[in-house]
């Protein structure tokens, strides 16, 4: 039936031109609305959250990603941009990997005695006079990439997506993407009114044009790692937007092949004003998504399987088996594997000055070639099965001579060209330090070194503006593989392997796979204190350490720390206790008795 | 003429925008013809221009000409005088449009087909529907009103005591009924007035005789300049109205301003050949170029950022010479109307008459200079987590190229939007240019069309930039100087505290934990070069790194600020326990200010050091500090703290303008100090303080410097040789030792031109040889680096030649 829900989802402009009508009365002047929302975007939370009031304060995250009409809006990724239609409403999941400043666009004209508007539109719907009334507003122009390293367990199956969708809009709609048909003439769909949309015959045009792109390949990037999408945000008041962040964009979508800037003009003062990076996005490449509503995911947002109950026990079930599973992946090391625990649980939870608090970077070392390709992979696998997000980077003279580790901005495009270590918080990122021989590096090479120590010192990235550096604070946990201990990428642990088997029947079920997932992003996200009592035992204990052994320093008390912070959350404490604390200083005595 | 003025009201709005001009126009043109009093059949290349005009307004002059030389330098400076009234035009847009009889706009009004325009600016309002602004402001007061001032206006030009052709001209203002700028009730007027009377009045102080635009006016003529700066802090101190008229309507008032100032210069020189524009700096707020927003649009806006691109110099068409192929006549030149060029059809030459046969002559024609420059917000400020944000400039004539990529600059001009057109195909519709009425809108391109760069000193230091200079200090109506004063008191004040010292010392890395000699050694940083010399983990550089951000941020720039330009390491990992370890090279982490070396090779485990005392206290505290990081609110962990702006104003405010002056006392301390110094051990520094304390104090921080820093780690002695040349003794004899021993070594093992061997085979005999002494591969490197210096061997990667 052709309710609200459907027109939201089928055609949102037709929303936004009807609640704009609302909000302009005859003879009442837009400017009011200069940078507002109208209610347009108010309408659309409402009806992907069934409740408006969910979506003001929303106490449960996870309402939002369970609302079902949420999930009946497309995921726009390489697959379903072959279906999914223009001017429909899509979603899309990725990081903002450059911010490309804001742009004017006709928001609202008059059209005879009427004011239309074209938010929410590239392009407005219906030719609009020079001559005629207009306000000009802006929108913000976000670049956006899927997330670096996301692992395939993240997304939904394509298939699934489909079915969804197709329910969700009509059933007569599949026979209609089936029709063989010219291609798309025209776009306006100046008279295509939310209810004369089935009938209209733009729409079936519009719909089998896209049908035929989706066959000509070379339109649509197929590359999953190169899928970016053009994200345009309006009405934002509030700086939430940082670069690197990791975001669901709901709104209209748009896919224009036929949108070209003139070009051919030989003006080259025109050339040197639309040189801007949306010249370099050509919408052939980059579809272009409106946004209507858009909210920051977490680390739980990526999990599909239903929540496990919050008990002491449970966790401390999962937590035995995950160490279990993580034992038998580093052939039995068991110390390795509480290493390597803790290590995935770490995250930059504050910054005080330089000093990234929280991060626990692991150096796990003795590994030569042979077990860094039996262990090495082994563990490369475990992980990615278990984050969402993991990149690797294998060490060698001629890839620090050459990569680009550090994103670049490029004046010539007016883009930030990414570099590997551009990451969206919480990723994890392997470093295999064993192909490392002796050999010079240029100075790209030093560079890139430099770059690496920084990240792993204080969690921080310099991105090169060529005229001065800005550094962006990241939150990347880093393992490293190595031979001896690297003195290139100085770690918080350094940590001898010492595996004593190889197990290769490393199959997990995939419930198990999914409570872990489950567990780790939970108790990553977990705040942590410490009761005074217990803080006066720590300090005894540092004290009384440093007693002994005059050679430590507040590198190793932070450390010890950090451990503490997360042996605790590992069992979903949220306080440090005695006994986790006890088996910090077991797990660095045995760690000491291997250096 | 004056038929101009009373036009038919439908073609008033047209009209009106003439008028400013031909009643300037009026005046010379009637003086200079007279003047010359001759009629010849000579025409000059003026003679189109005013033939443009003639076009324009419809109505023809009498034709004229010129007879001799003289009259040829009139022409030119008619030509001036016209090229700048073909600018104002330019500047303005002022364009009969189709739509133009409609009723008025609401401002800004924005013609999507006229992109670089605003349409027309002035416009005629019926004087009973709108009402006149104020009594004061109307034209028949200011005569008035000008009339009290004009003694004190008296200026040394004769001719200024003539009445200016435009107050000639509004001998007609009874009559004629007052210009109003579109949609304002702005009287054209009014503004041109108020410019006159700035202009003529304005003076720093009282004292001066004449005028300080006069003044530069005056300059400016004799330097046969083309341009007139006029800060704007100085037309807000003498006419607010005007300065707010000026930054919301720019594209009118500076139009009028163009106007007078052509007006005033002809009166002062008539034969100045040249057009002086009025450049607008320094306005009373610059807007943050992240901030700009669609209300700013053809605002007059002041930004500061950074160059990072200019586009090449693009020569833009202003007239146009066709010559015929058939007949070899040469074509007027043709004025470019907004990017276009109405070529002839035909020769105009009345034996010829081909078609077709008009050619463009490109040496002939005339061009102007423009560039695209883009500018980008500076690091400081982008908020965190943000990139920066650019905005595109125009820039003209003169400010082609004035600044350069990386400079920092701030600009003032007129921000601008022009939409971008496209059609459904790429043919159809091309040119921005083009006003085709039909097809969609695309998003606006901004700009800022340039009226003003004046680049930023880049060794100047923050105070300077947001603190005072002599000049504003002056003036004490100014907020941002009282503010600024303020901030100086309060910087005073601070200084008068008994334990400022201390308080510096702890608010400097307030996270950093203890360390307090080295943090007050850092704080003198400046004038004297530091070497910070400890263990690994003893916060070295997160003392540099905050001492970096201590000194003025966002003017890192000096061309390519790249640090590791040129530099190589070398990456070797140790045969036995796999270890990689990069040697060599220091890194540069930043200019200006303070330059902070961080080393980037490791030293050696086993130099850990013995320096620690041993002391409970200080471990207690080191642990409640680490505890105290991990688990409390960063904010409030550390009380009685000077915030790190404040700490960055005092240091930079004490570096500035604080200059001590060395006591006879302290003079001899230091001398005494410096000769004990230089007993002790060869040292060649010395300290900059005032008191007796201060040298003192600055010889204790320098002995606990040299403790610590020139400790040879293998005699526990001070050692000058490693602050001389970063080598201690021992270690040099050390190397030495190593080098004979591989020579010997190799002398015996190779032969002359013989097989290499591997470094690691060297190695395993070394260690042999010297059992004892403990041996690395960087060791082997350093004494096989001073063989092949001797050309005793040859070192290829990992093998060894000798030849």
């Amino acid at each position: 039936m052709v309710g609200l829900p459907y027109d939201c989802l089928a055609n949102p402009l037709g929303a936004v031109r009807l609640t704009f009508e609302k909000a302009v009365g005859p003879g009442s002047d837009p400017a009011a609305l200069d940078g507002k929302d109208w209610g347009a975007a108010d309408l659309f939370r409402q009806f992907l959250f069934d409740d408006g009031g969910l979506s003001q304060v929303n106490p449960f995250p996870d309402v939002f990603f369970s609302s079902q009409l949420l999930m009946r809006v497309p995921l726009l990724n390489p697959s379903t941009i072959k279906w999914v239609m223009p001017n429909t409403l899509v979603r899309f999941r990725g990081m903002i990997q450059d911010m490309l400043g804001n742009e004017y666009y006709v928001g609202a004209y008059k059209d005879g005695d009427k004011w239309r508007t074209n938010k929410f539109a590239d392009v407005s719907q219906c030719p609009v006079d020079a001559s005629s009334d207009m306000r000009i507003w802006e929108r913000r122009l976000l670049y956006c990439v899927p997330v670096p390293g996301q692992n395939s367990w993240v997304e939904p199956s394509h298939e699934a997506m489909k079915n969804v969708y197709a329910n969700s809009i009509s059933p007569q709609r599949e026979k209609r993407q089936r029709e063989d048909d010219a291609t798309m003439t025209d776009v306006d769909m100046v008279e295509a009114g939310h209810h004369a949309l089935e009938d209209s015959p733009n729409f079936k045009k519009m719909k089998v044009a896209t049908e035929g792109n989706s066959s000509n390949s070379s339109l649509v990037p197929v590359d999953r790692n190169s899928f970016p999408c053009l994200v345009k945000i309006y009405d934002f008041s509030e700086p939430d937007m940082k670069l690197n962040d990791v975001f669901e964009f709901v709104g209209v979508f748009t896919f224009d092949p036929d949108l070209t800037v003139g070009r051919d003009d030989n003006d080259e003062l025109t050339e040197n004003f639309c040189e801007d990076a949306s010249v370099s996005l050509p919408p052939t490449k980059v579809p272009r998504l409106h946004c209507v509503v858009h909210r920051k995911l977490g680390f739980g947002d990526f999990l599909r399987s239903p929540q496990l109950e919050l008990t002491p026990c449970a966790i401390k079930e999962v937590r035995e088996a995950l160490l279990g599973h993580l034992t038998a992946v580093l052939g039995n090391d068991r110390v390795a594997a509480q290493y390597v625990l803790l290590h995935l649980l770490s995250r930059v939870h504050a910054r005080v000055d330089s000093i990234a608090v929280g991060k626990l970077s692991l150096n796990l070392t003795c590994f030569n070639k042979e077990s860094a390709s039996v262990f090495g992979n082994n563990l490369k696998r475990a992980i990615e099965n278990l984050l969402p997000f993991t990149e690797r980077l294998p060490l060698t003279i001629d890839d620090l001579n050459t990569v680009s580790l550090a994103p670049k901005k490029d004046y010539s495009t007016n883009r930030l060209v990414s570099g590997i270590l551009q990451l969206a918080e919480g990723s994890h990122l392997t470093i295999d330090e064993t192909p490392l021989q002796s050999g010079t590096l240029n100075s790209t090479g030093v560079e890139n070194a430099r770059i690496l120590k920084n990240m792993m010192e204080s969690q921080k990235v310099e991105y090169d503006f060529t005229y001065y550096k800005m550094e962006m604070a990241a939150d990347v946990q880093l393992l490293i593989l190595s031979e001896g201990k690297s003195n290139i990428l100085p770690a918080d642990l350094i940590l001898p392997f010492h595996p004593s088997s190889v197990d290769s029947t490393l199959g997990v079920d995939e419930e198990m796979l999914k409570s872990w997932r489950w567990y780790l992003a939970t108790m990553k996200s977990l705040c942590h204190s410490i009761e005074p009592h217990m803080q006066k035992v720590v300090e005894d204990d540092l004290v009384a350490a440093r007693q002994a052994d005059r050679s430590l320093g507040s590198q190793e008390f932070s450390r010890w720390l950090t451990m503490g912070r997360l042996m605790s959350i590992s069992f979903g404490e949220t306080c440090l206790s005695m006994e986790h604390w006890q088996m910090v200083k077991e797990l660095e005595r045995l760690r000491k008795e291997r250096l | 003429m004056i038929r101009f003025l009373s036009e038919t009201p439908s073609r008033r709005r047209f009209g009106d925008k003439c008028q400013v001009v031909f009643e300037q126009l009026k005046s010379l043109l009637i003086s200079s013809l007279s003047s010359l009093g001759g009629d010849s059949s000579t025409r000059c290349c003026s003679s189109s221009w005013v033939s443009r005009l003639e076009g324009k307004s419809g109505k023809s002059f009498p034709g004229w000409a010129f007879s001799n030389s003289s009259a040829w330098r009139m022409a030119s400076s008619l030509r001036a005088y016209l090229t700048a009234l073909e600018r104002v035009f330019a500047r303005t847009q002022i364009k009969l449009l189709p739509k133009m009889n409609e009723a008025p706009k609401t401002w800004p009004s924005l013609y999507p087909g006229y992109p670089i325009s605003t349409a027309v600016t002035f416009s005629f309002h019926n004087p009973d529907a709108t009402p006149t602004p104020s009594s004061s402001n109307h034209p028949r007061d200011r005569r008035r009103r000008s009339s009290v001032t004009p003694n004190a206006a008296a200026t040394p030009s004769s001719t200024d005591d003539v009445p200016p052709s435009s107050e000639a001209g509004e001998g007609d203002d009874d009559e004629a009924p007052p210009m109003y700028v579109w949609g304002t009730n702005i009287s054209v007027q009014d503004v041109n007035a108020a410019i006159l009377r700035f202009l003529r009045h304005f003076r720093e102080n009282p004292q001066q005789i004449e005028g300080k635009y006069m003044r530069i006016i005056n300059h400016v003529i004799e330097t046969e300049g083309d341009s007139l700066d006029v800060d704007a802090h100085d037309v807000f101190d003498y006419d607010s109205d005007l300065y707010i008229k000026m930054v919301r309507y720019p594209l009118e008032v500076l139009a009028i301003f163009d106007i007078v100032l052509m007006d005033m210069v002809n009166r002062i020189n008539p034969l100045f050949e040249k057009l002086i524009q009025a450049r607008i700096f320094n306005l009373k707020s610059s807007t943050s170029l992240r901030n700009l927003n669609p209300s700013d649009v053809e605002k007059m806006v002041s930004v500061k950022g950074m160059i990072i691109r200019c586009s090449s110099i693009i020569p833009e068409i202003k007239e146009a010479v066709f010559r015929c192929l058939v007949c070899g006549y040469y074509s007027d030149p043709i004025v470019v109307d907004r990017g276009r060029i109405d070529e002839p059809t035909a020769c105009v030459k009345q034996e010829c008459l081909s078609k077709n046969s008009m050619t463009l002559v490109h040496n002939r024609c005339r061009f102007a200079d423009k560039q695209v420059v883009r500018l980008q917000e500076t690091p400081d400020e982008i908020p965190e987590g943000g990139t920066p944000h650019t905005v595109s400039l125009l820039m003209h004539d003169r400010l082609v190229d004035a600044g350069k990529p990386g400079d920092r600059v701030e600009v003032t001009g007129i921000y601008r939007a022009m939409s971008v057109r496209i059609g459904q195909t790429q043919r159809t519709v091309k040119s921005i240019f083009k006003a085709s009425t039909s097809s969609s809108l695309m998003p606006f391109s901004t700009y800022i069309d340039c009226l003003h760069l004046k680049t930023i000193d880049k060794s100047r230091m923050y105070v300077e930039d947001s603190m005072v200079t002599e000049n504003e200090a002056s003036r004490n109506d100014n907020e941002s100087t009282l503010d600024i004063e303020d901030k100086v008191e309060q910087l005073k004040e601070l200084s008068r505290q008994p334990d400022i010292y201390e308080r510096l010392t702890r608010s400097l890395a307030p996270n950093i934990w203890e360390l307090d000699d080295v943090k007050k050694g850092l704080l003198c940083q400046g004038d004297i070069n530091i070497l910070l010399v400890g263990d690994p983990g003893t916060s070295k550089s997160q003392l540099l790194q905050y001492i970096h951000k201590l000194s003025p941020r966002g003017i890192y720039t000096s061309g390519r600020g790249s640090s590791a330009v040129g530099l190589t390491a070398y990456v070797t990992k140790d045969p036995e326990t796999g270890e990689t370890v990069l040697e060599s090279g220091a890194l540069v982490l930043s200019d200006r200010g303070i330059c902070c070396i961080d080393e980037f090779d490791k030293m050696s485990e086993n130099a850990r050091s013995m320096l620690h005392e041993a002391d409970e206290q200080t471990d207690r505290r080191l642990a409640k500090h680490i505890v105290a990081l991990h688990f409390e609110d960063p904010d409030n962990s550390e009380q009685n703290v000077i915030d790190l702006p404040t700490l960055t104003a005092y240091v930079s405010y004490a570096r500035k303008h604080i200059h001590p002056q060395l006591s006879d006392e302290a003079a001899e301390e230091l001398t005494r100090g410096y000769v004990e110094m230089r007993r002790k051990g060869n040292f060649p520094g010395s300290s900059k303080k005032v008191e007796k304390r201060d040298v003192a104090e600055a010889f204790r921080l320098l002995e606990v410097a040299m403790q610590q820093s020139a400790t040879d780690h293998s005699t526990g002695t001070i050692d000058m040789d490693l602050i001389t040349t970063g080598v201690s003794a021992s270690e040099r004899m050390r190397r030495e030792n190593l080098a004979s021993t591989t020579r010997s070594i190799i002398m015996e093992k190779m032969q002359l031109g013989g097989p290499s061997i591997r470094l690691l085979e060297l190695l395993e005999e070394l260690k042999k040889q010297s059992p004892a002494a403990e041996i690395h591969l960087s060791d082997l490197r350093h004494a096989l680096a001073t063989l092949s210096g001797e050309g005793f061997v040859v070192v290829h990667g990992d093998s060894v030649k000798r030849v």
